[in-house]
């Protein structure tokens, strides 16, 4: 009982940072109107920013934040410029083999710029734990993990806010609906398409950074089946919904933590993709309300 | 000139036999000993043949039904996987496996097509990924697939009391196998199952105004081209001799998907070439490391801008998208 | 008239609705088709006449009512199975296999009337042959009746869009059922080919297909229908023959509002 409860908080905590992930993700592909193969790379590129700043600043959490935030930033302009921005028009497969290659190519300069071994973020957060006892059940909670929830709500409300009311944030929302409609009232729909697409890479950032403090370790391709989750997570929320994908990401973090209660940790991505393929088969527009957006 | 064209056209069988008779002079060559062909050489052709026949399994998906299959690597661990066990532990002929091994993917397959029917685009490569990497997770962990160590010692086939283990023999079992592949398929493109398969890619609600039921055909795509994801599975897993699971990771669905998409999507050749290019590609530039990888990711995406259709691929297709090539004035419109 | 009542009934709605959340897109609507009609319906823009077309070929399900087609429930079916055995059709917004050439297209509409499988197909086994023997002669030949014989190898999205309507008909054609729905089928054409699209759809009707047509052209409806349904916001307001519609006061008014002589503009 208390194992499970245990792994209750650490599939909520693993869950937040799924949901941020989810969150840009799902930005990127609203503005965008196209999947990417690249977040984890931009979620690596992230994880990059913070260390080295960890490493020459000392271990000043908002400073990584920031690092992992415009590092994910402008690496993403270039994701725009080189996978998105021909391809608004053309088949949906092409600008995916894009994704693919750009993938490819982060993947394998990170290893010649950054080396290949192992990096470690130690003690960026004190590692102190609280113990909250229920009766006979005592709960673990590390400080870790309600400074991730913490910087996730705070994270998403932000999200919340820059979307409903600020200038940019309308404009986004325009041009995430319909293009067409967002040119003819005046938008400049490249720009904002851009803004939209780094700001979503930018949370993918700060998510990789989380991830790296809190698995401590991560190398250059570590991040490549947290893309993946990011995507299934989205994909949850029918890809377009903010506030869906966030509880998918949420849903798969616990699924997989409580999946792994009941049998070993190498089948952490079964219960995701298990769990994913059966919501797709019982529902197939996710949690989405709305039927219908083909993405 | 005429002539020839006129022959091409007639006795267009007599045109492939010659290339057939072609590929079988470096093997030939190398076992009546006229000549030493190196066996890494050959052993790069088994390769690009194999890979094009893989690539082409998943050219009938994508490139042939418009549905975007991104687990190809799922469908092909089925095959090597059913290929390795039921050989090293019941000692199963190979010539018994290989239909069996694309049945058993074909089956996987199927399983897989069943919750996409409802799906589309990107909902559809989600699930086929989600799939595959479940099913090299599983490789990775079950007993039965000696899990992280994979398996060894795969006993290679007997051809006419002939151990293939030398690639100059196996070559001739990837040459039959891609030229088999090629047989069926360009018969069944030229047929109404074909038609209905194009016909979904084109417009999927036109189809269904006509008759054609997309969900089965749709289903028996990908039935169809999981059955040869299986069987030259089969074949690979006694060619490398040992499998484990991370030769079937999703990276190298991408790359297969890369093949066709380089060579042709909706072409025969396509994945032929594309095949070609990539291995010839990532084996010659070996002694680069890391960077053959840099330089194999810049060529995708100046691939993408440049033709986006594919080498093989023609440019008024759907799959070309059509639209690519007006954008620049759409472009310079917007600026103006 | 009553000629036309002693035909047998082939396509038939029984009190059709179809709501979209609170929109009625089409209420309570009877309709009969008979076999041999040309069968026009007709009615402003947002009438629910594609909506009704749609239903009738299973693309959107019938929220009430029933659809009968030879006494056969339509309603259950899907857009496959009723395509496969009772009805072809055509689109407002042409839906070509566009970058397929002209023979192509109408190839695929000879699926349902072709069996051969994966295996015939490998095989070449009889039945392959048999059918592909079919197709490709019945393609042509009905290529050559509706005119594009000589465009058989061009791409369809290559060719001007009163010809495209055409393919869709071929198409439509090849399918060899009773009868042949077509969703405005000569939109966008010049007045010359309207003119030969109409002689076309009467000498289809007199080689026995039965025709519904929507259309806005009011001549094209008035010189080849005999019966003419009348729609507007999604309910029936008239039904009976050209000369009854023209004649009818609930009719222009709903082309041309109250209290205003419109009998001229119908002539």
């Amino acid at each position: 009982m208390e194992y499970v409860l245990n792994q209750l908080i650490n599939g909520i905590c693993q869950g937040a940072i799924y949901a941020l992930m989810a969150i840009g993700y799902s930005t990127i592909v609203g503005v965008v109107g196209m999947v990417t193969f690249t977040y984890g790379e931009i979620m690596m590129i992230g994880a990059y920013g913070a260390f080295y700043i960890f490493l020459s600043c000392g271990n000043n959490i908002l400073l990584g934040l920031l690092m992992s935030f415009g590092c994910s930033f402008v690496l993403c302009i270039a994701v725009y410029k080189l996978c998105y921005e021909r391809f608004f028009n053309a088949p949906r497969h092409i600008s995916l083999l894009c994704t693919i290659g750009f993938s490819m190519l982060i993947k394998n300069l990170a290893q010649i710029v950054f080396g290949p071994e192992t990096k470690s973020m130690l003690n960026i957060i004190p590692n102190r734990i609280f113990t909250l006892h229920l009766g006979s059940v005592a709960v673990d909670f590390r400080l870790l993990q309600i400074v991730i929830m913490l910087l996730v709500v705070f994270l998403a409300l932000m999200l919340t806010f820059f979307f409903n009311r600020t200038r940019a944030g309308i404009a986004l929302r325009a041009v995430s609906q319909n293009k067409d409609a967002a040119y003819l009232v005046g938008i400049n729909v490249r720009r904002t398409a851009l803004l939209g697409n780094c700001i979503g890479c930018g949370f993918g950032g700060i998510a990789g950074c989380l991830l790296a403090i809190y698995y401590i370790n991560f190398q250059s391709y570590t991040f490549g089946s947290f893309s993946m989750k990011a995507f299934s997570a989205s994909v949850l929320g029918g890809l377009v919904d903010l506030r869906m994908s966030a509880l998918g990401g949420l849903c798969l973090g616990i699924i997989e933590n409580l999946g792994i209660t009941v049998s070993s940790a190498t089948f952490r991505d079964v219960f995701a993709f298990g769990f994913l393929i059966l919501m797709l088969i019982i529902r197939p527009q996710g949690f989405a309300v709305k039927k219908g957006t083909r993405v | 000139m005429s002539t020839l064209k006129n022959l091409w056209q007639k006795k267009r069988w007599i045109f492939w036999l010659l290339i057939i008779a072609l590929l079988c002079v470096p093997p030939l060559l190398k076992i009546l000993g006229i000549y030493k062909v190196k066996a890494l050489y050959l052993r790069y052709a088994c390769n690009i043949m194999m890979y094009a026949t893989l690539a082409g399994s998943l050219n009938i998906i994508n490139g042939y039904s418009g549905q975007t299959c991104l687990g190809q690597a799922g469908f092909f661990a089925i095959g090597a996987y059913t290929c390795a066990i039921l050989s090293t532990r019941f000692g199963v002929s190979f010539w018994v496996l290989l239909p069996l091994c694309g049945l058993a993917s074909g089956l996987i397959g199927l399983l897989v097509s069943l919750p996409t029917l409802r799906l589309q685009g990107i909902y559809l490569s989600i699930v086929t990924l989600g799939a595959s990497e479940i099913i090299r997770i599983i490789a990775q962990t079950a007993s039965i697939t000696g899990g992280a160590m994979g398996i060894k010692g795969i006993p290679y086939p007997w051809l006419f009391g002939l151990d293939a283990f030398r690639p100059e023999y196996y070559y001739f079992i990837f040459l039959v196998l891609g030229i088999l592949f090629l047989f069926c398929t360009s018969r069944i493109l030229n047929s109404r199952v074909g038609r209905a398969w194009i016909s979904i890619r084109e417009d999927q609600v036109a189809a269904k105004s006509l008759g054609v039921r997309t969900s089965f055909y749709k289903s028996l795509n990908f039935v169809y081209g999981a059955f040869w994801a299986g069987v030259i599975g089969c074949a690979y897993a006694p060619f490398v001799n040992f499998i484990e699971s991370s030769q079937f990771t999703t990276d190298k669905g991408f790359d297969v998907l890369a093949m066709i998409v380089i060579g042709g999507q909706g072409t025969l050749v396509g994945p032929i070439i594309g095949s070609a290019i990539v291995t010839v590609l990532t084996e010659s530039l070996r002694f680069l490391g890391v960077w053959r990888y840099v330089i194999y990711a810049l060529i995708i995406i100046a691939m993408m801008w440049l033709r986006p259709q594919g080498i093989a691929g023609a440019t008024n297709s759907i799959l070309a998208g059509g639209k690519v090539k007006r954008k620049p004035q759409k472009r310079k419109g917007a600026a103006a | 008239m009553s000629e036309r009542e002693n035909r047998p009934v082939l396509l038939e709605a029984q009190g059709v609705c179809k709501y979209f959340g609170g929109l009625k897109a089409v209420e309570n609507v009877d309709m009969q088709i008979r076999e041999g009609d040309i069968f026009g319906i007709i009615g402003p823009n947002g009438a629910g006449k594609t909506t009704f077309f749609n239903m009738c070929t299973g693309m959107y399900p019938v929220t009430k009512g029933k659809i009968l087609f030879e006494g056969n429930d339509l309603t259950k079916l899907n857009t496959e199975e009723i395509a496969e055995k009772y009805i072809a059709r055509t689109f407002q917004n042409i839906q070509l296999f566009r970058f397929m050439t002209v023979l192509e297209n109408v190839k695929i509409g000879c699926h349902v009337q072709t069996h051969s499988n994966l295996f015939d197909a490998i095989v070449h086994s009889r039945r392959y042959r048999q059918d592909e023997e079919y197709t490709t002669q019945k393609s042509l030949d009905i290529l050559k009746r509706i005119g594009l014989y000589d465009y058989r190898d061009v791409k369809a999205s290559n060719l001007s869009y009163g010809m495209q309507r055409k393919v869709e008909i071929a198409r439509a054609m090849a399918l060899d059922h009773k009868i042949l729905l077509l969703d405005e089928p000569a939109a966008g054409m010049n007045p010359q080919e309207t003119q030969s699209l109409m002689e076309f759809i009467k000498q289809l009707n007199a080689d026995g297909f039965t025709i519904a047509v929507i259309e806005h052209d009011m001549k094209f409806i008035m010189n080849s229908c005999n019966r003419i349904l009348v729609l507007n916001f999604g309910q029936k307001i008239f039904e009976g023959t050209p000369q009854e519609v023209k004649e009818n006061r609930e009719v222009q008014e709903a082309y041309f509002g109250k209290g205003m002589v419109a009998g001229e503009a119908l002539k």
